[in-house]
């Protein structure tokens, strides 16, 4: 009897385990197998030293749900455009382009997959995209974020190369996710080569920021 | 060797040992967070000083500039970035990203670059 209600419970949990993986629809597996070498997907941030950082191959993606906007995502997966001037992880070495690419069926899987990882962190419809004086005089004058970032400005590109481009950010970034990121830079990132603007910038400032970048195309 | 000597041999080692890994993390600090301005060198040649940086980051080779700044200048301005010293915006603060000793590191290392103290 005792026998009989292990196996029925242990079947019952199999059952689900399967179902749960088929609902996934494949991106999960895609992932494993094609991406999961370079990126992790099982937050929160792992990072605890430099060294943590410098071994990584790629960007951490467990809270891409959150950070990126779908259409750009599967967009990006079939043809990937170098986001960062230098090799990931280097100050000397320039990005040669290479990512993987993804077929689109498996581009559709993957963003699937990675639109469903997303993190409490950030609160959803706050930030639009907009310019203000303010947060202009903020990016270009009061802060040094043009200094790491390359960004469009009157029709060119201005800015520097260490942090990713910012050149796109309209449809690549999640506002909200970009003001989330301003002000709790280490939940996201607990090891990064960019400040903690936090306590320079109140979260007025921050959220104009967040809108400024948002209206980078 | 004597009891003494191996004694003494090892803890010498052991002294170099800590030293240099500490000197190693300095460096690892200096190379991840300054070199994309400063240069790995600290010759202020870093990638991110294209035609579009307003300013020349700061020369840790250039003794004659350097030793113009005290100690506390220097730990404030990596805290607190630029401003605080009446220089650019573009040198950030990195108060909230580093800890007291990685500052006291790096000043440590700025000085040995430029073989300067402080007046
Ligand atoms: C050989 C290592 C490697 C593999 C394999 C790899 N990636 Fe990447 N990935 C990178 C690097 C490096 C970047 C940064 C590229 C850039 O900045 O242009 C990146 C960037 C990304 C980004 C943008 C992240 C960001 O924060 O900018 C996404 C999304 C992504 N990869 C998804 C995938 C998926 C999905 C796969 C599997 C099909 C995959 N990657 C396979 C190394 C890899
Ligand atoms: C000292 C260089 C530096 C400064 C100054 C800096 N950043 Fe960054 N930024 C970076 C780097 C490097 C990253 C990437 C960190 C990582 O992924 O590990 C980054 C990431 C970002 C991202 C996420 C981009 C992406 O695609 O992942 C945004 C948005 C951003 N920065 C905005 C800003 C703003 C706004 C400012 C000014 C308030 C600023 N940054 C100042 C270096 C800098």
């Amino acid at each position: 009897m005792k026998l009989l209600a292990v196996t029925v419970s242990v079947g019952a949990a199999l059952l689900v385990m399967t179902t749960a993986t088929s609902y996934a629809a494949g991106g999960d597996a895609v992932f494993k197998k094609s991406c999961a070498s370079c990126h992790y997907t099982d937050g929160p941030a792992k990072e605890k030293t430099i060294a943590d950082q410098l071994a990584k191959k790629g960007p951490e993606l467990w809270y891409a749900g959150s950070k990126f906007q779908k259409a750009w995502l599967a967009a990006w997966l079939q043809d990937p455009k170098p986001i960062r001037a230098l090799k990931y992880n280097s100050l000397t070495d320039k990005n040669k382009g290479d990512h993987p690419k993804s077929s689109a069926a498996d581009a559709a899987a993957l963003t699937d997959y990675l639109m469903g990882l997303t993190s409490p962190e950030v609160k959803a419809g706050v930030i639009k995209p907009a310019t203000t004086p303010q947060a202009k005089q903020i990016f270009n004058k009061k802060m040094p974020c043009s200094g790491c970032h390359s960004f469009p400005s009157g029709g060119e590109v201005h800015g520097g190369l260490s942090g990713p481009s910012l050149v796109g950010a309209a449809k690549r970034l999640n506002p909200d996710w970009t003001y989330a990121y301003l002000a709790n830079i280490k939940h996201f990132k607990p090891v990064r080569d960019m400040p903690d603007f936090a306590s320079v910038l109140n979260p007025k400032e921050l959220e104009a920021v967040a809108a400024y970048v948002a209206t980078f195309e | 060797m004597s009891r003494f000597a191996m004694m003494a041999t090892m803890v010498l080692g052991l002294a170099l040992g800590v030293a240099g890994s500490a000197q190693a993390d300095t460096k690892q600090v200096f190379d991840f967070y300054c070199a994309q301005c400063h240069g790995e060198k600290g010759d202020g040649k870093g990638v991110n000083v294209t035609k579009d940086f307003a300013t020349d980051p700061r020369n840790f080779t250039n003794k004659a500039d350097m030793e113009k700044r005290s100690d506390e200048d220097i730990r404030g301005v990596i805290k607190d970035g630029g401003p605080s010293i009446s220089k650019s915006p573009l040198m950030p603060p990195w108060g909230a990203t580093l800890s007291a000793a990685d500052v006291d590191g790096l000043l440590a290392y700025i000085r040995k670059m430029c073989d300067c103290k402080g007046k």
